[in-house]
């Protein structure tokens, strides 16, 4: 593990003070060679979404047509039967909030965590600190498969002890996301943690900022993009989880999440591929505007960063 | 926000963590207490269900006869390795983690590349590539199987003709494909996040100095991009150890075991064996083989860069 738990590579020392910027002028001569490339980005995209398209197309197809020997790659008469198929199940309303609330709530907890975890990890200095970021890591390499039914058994005694947290409840499928994904949050966040000057730090400290006015107003903005980043990471994790929404609440319907409403639809002699393509369109919508949204902050602060 | 600015790292040393040594020891500490929660509650959560495994794997448990757990040292894991159909699991899982991860970071350094420049729509084309990472796994498994591979009305054999019957003739390729395709927008989001910190003036620079572009990239932007691609190979790594849904789904581990990976070994052993201290011996041989797997992905992708100092 030792080449890596280090992964600050020595960057060439480009430290040079850059107090301004804007965008560099862009050169006429790289016009040509800039086309050609545009053109290949959309074509990979292209290709790389083709699934995607098939997805919605799928959904939108009348149920005829969704499974022909002679697929057509376009519609001419979209429907919605699908996803009023999709929409008669019991309670997919309460499903999709459900899902909503753990994704959200897992979102703010272990960005709120991993921020002052990943500080803690980053900037302490005690003995024990390389093999706790080996750990980390390490319990995330654990298969999730071989994690199910012990984490059952786990949950179970727990709700003995703090129901909310108990089997067939939202609030263990919030702690086991946040056990699954704090690791990777973490990782992720020391790299901007730690490029962070120390040198800010004591100022902040020497001009009288207490430690949580370090933490919200200095560190917390400079960290963001990096808590955007992985704060995508989490919400999909959380949202397109199947194996512990269907493991972890067993009898009490009113407490499932979305992906458990697909299963409907799934049937071992005849699945309704149009239904469960409905579904997955629905299920990426949030995912996507999600990502929209917080893709903006992203190139936001990242084109910030240049105009100084 | 100065983020990215302050991103560059001004030296080189490991030392520079703490280039100022803080008042006293006691007092950064004291400082540093809010911090204690947070790091104490990560540490629980994420470490009890580990600890929680290597002690199920040196049991003998099995739920179909309840109240038989008792512990058997290093039995289980006696038991899995003289297991045929665990090596060949363990085999595909090498394989598809090295070739998925090497495949998933060089597509994925080519697009970051490419988005890496200012055109036209350069924020539709790059959502449409994220997609694949956005999109549930489970549909995106459904859809390959279905769009792509399927003999009769698939688009693989729409293009290139044939009746190939893809799952069954090359599983393991099959899944291949799909991890790639689902991983590659991951690796792409972390190597642009390295690109776009770059410092623009260097890149100038070194320009004006006359070097091609050929020569910028290898000897500012790779090193620059370096602990980007370590962190990318890595994470990368854990994850497609812990591939499921792809296997579950498109191919059943089939023909036979020749995609049984891993993970699709132990979900068999657990939910369907019942057998809870194999599959937690496995589980625990996973993360070694893991670390294994990563350190040598590591190593083999920064001699083919060739990024002297990206490796210590």
């Amino acid at each position: 593990m030792s080449t890596v738990d280090t992964p600050a590579a020595p960057a060439p020392a480009l430290g040079v003070a850059r107090p301004s910027g804007g965008q560099p002028p862009r050169r006429r001569r790289r016009r040509r060679g800039s086309a050609r490339a545009d053109v290949l980005g959309l074509v990979c995209a292209a290709v790389i979404a083709f699934p995607l398209y098939w997805m919605v197309l799928s959904a939108v197809k009348p149920e005829g047509e969704v499974q022909s020997l002679n697929p057509r790659p376009w519609t001419l008469r979209p429907a919605l039967d699908s996803f009023q198929r999709l929409f008669s199940v019991n309670d997919f309303g309460r499903y999709f909030l459900n899902s909503v609330i753990v994704a959200v709530v897992v979102v703010v907890l272990s960005a709120g965590c991993a921020f002052l975890a990943a500080t803690a990890l980053t900037r302490f200095r005690f003995r024990l600190r390389g093999a706790l970021l080996v750990a980390l890591l390490v319990a995330q390499m654990i298969p999730v498969e071989s994690l199910t039914i012990p984490l059952f058994f786990l949950i179970r005694n727990l709700g003995d002890a703090v129901p909310p947290l108990g089997l067939n409840q939202l609030g263990a499928l919030v702690l086991v996301h946040l056990g699954l994904g704090l690791p990777f949050t973490i990782w992720m966040l020391r790299g901007f943690v730690r490029v962070v000057p120390e040198e800010l730090e004591e100022a902040a400290y020497l001009d009288g900022a207490s430690r949580w006015q370090f933490l919200t107003r200095i560190l917390f903005p400079l960290v963001a993009p990096g808590l955007v980043a992985t704060s995508v990471f989490s919400f999909i994790n959380a949202w397109n989880d199947f194996l512990f929404a269907k493991t972890l609440i067993i009898s009490a319907p009113e407490q499932q999440t979305l992906p458990m409403s697909l299963l409907v639809f799934m049937k071992v002699d005849q699945n309704d591929w149009g239904a469960i393509m409905a579904g997955s369109t629905i299920m990426t919508i949030p995912v996507l505007v999600f990502f929209l949204l917080v893709q903006r902050h992203l190139v936001a602060g990242t084109a910030g960063a240049v105009k100084g | 926000m100065t983020a990215v600015e302050l991103a560059l790292p001004t030296t080189t040393s490991q030392d520079r963590d703490h280039p100022v040594q803080p008042r006293s020891d006691r007092g950064a500490w004291k400082r540093r207490a809010p911090l204690l929660p947070a790091l104490v509650f990560t540490i629980a959560v994420t470490q009890v269900p580990f600890l929680l495994t290597v002690f199920y794997s040196f049991q003998s448990w099995n739920l179909v006869r309840p109240g038989s757990q008792h512990f058997v040292g290093l039995r289980n894991y006696v038991d899995v390795f003289a297991d045929s159909q665990f090596r060949g699991a363990m085999l595909n899982t090498v394989v598809l983690t090295v070739v998925c991860v090497l495949v998933a970071m060089l597509l994925g350094l080519g697009l970051a590349l490419l988005l890496d420049r200012a055109f036209l729509g350069r924020g539709v084309v790059r959502t449409l590539l994220i997609t694949p990472f956005l999109i549930l796994p489970a549909a995106g498994a459904l859809l390959w199987k279905t769009t792509m591979f399927d003999p009769t009305y698939g688009l693989l054999n729409f293009v290139l003709g044939g009746e190939t019957d893809w799952l069954s003739e090359f599983p393991l390729a099959s899944v291949m494909a799909q991890v790639v395709w689902q991983w590659t927008p991951f690796m792409m989001l972390l190597i642009l996040a390295g690109l776009q910190s770059q410092s623009k003036e260097v890149l100038e620079a070194a320009q004006v100095d006359g070097a091609g572009r050929w020569r910028t990239f290898a000897s500012i932007t790779l090193p620059q991009l370096s602990r980007f691609l370590q962190l990318a190979a890595l994470l990368g790594a854990i994850y497609v150890v812990n591939s499921f849904d792809a296997i579950f789904l498109m191919t059943q581990g089939g023909p036979g075991t020749a995609s049984t990976n891993l993970p699709y070994y132990i979900y068999q052993r657990a939910f369907e064996g019942f057998d809870i201290g194999q599959s937690s011996a496995m589980g625990v041989i996973v993360v070694i083989l893991t670390m294994i797997v990563s350190t040598f992905t590591l190593r083999l992708m920064f001699r083919a860069f060739d990024v002297s100092g990206g490796v210590r």
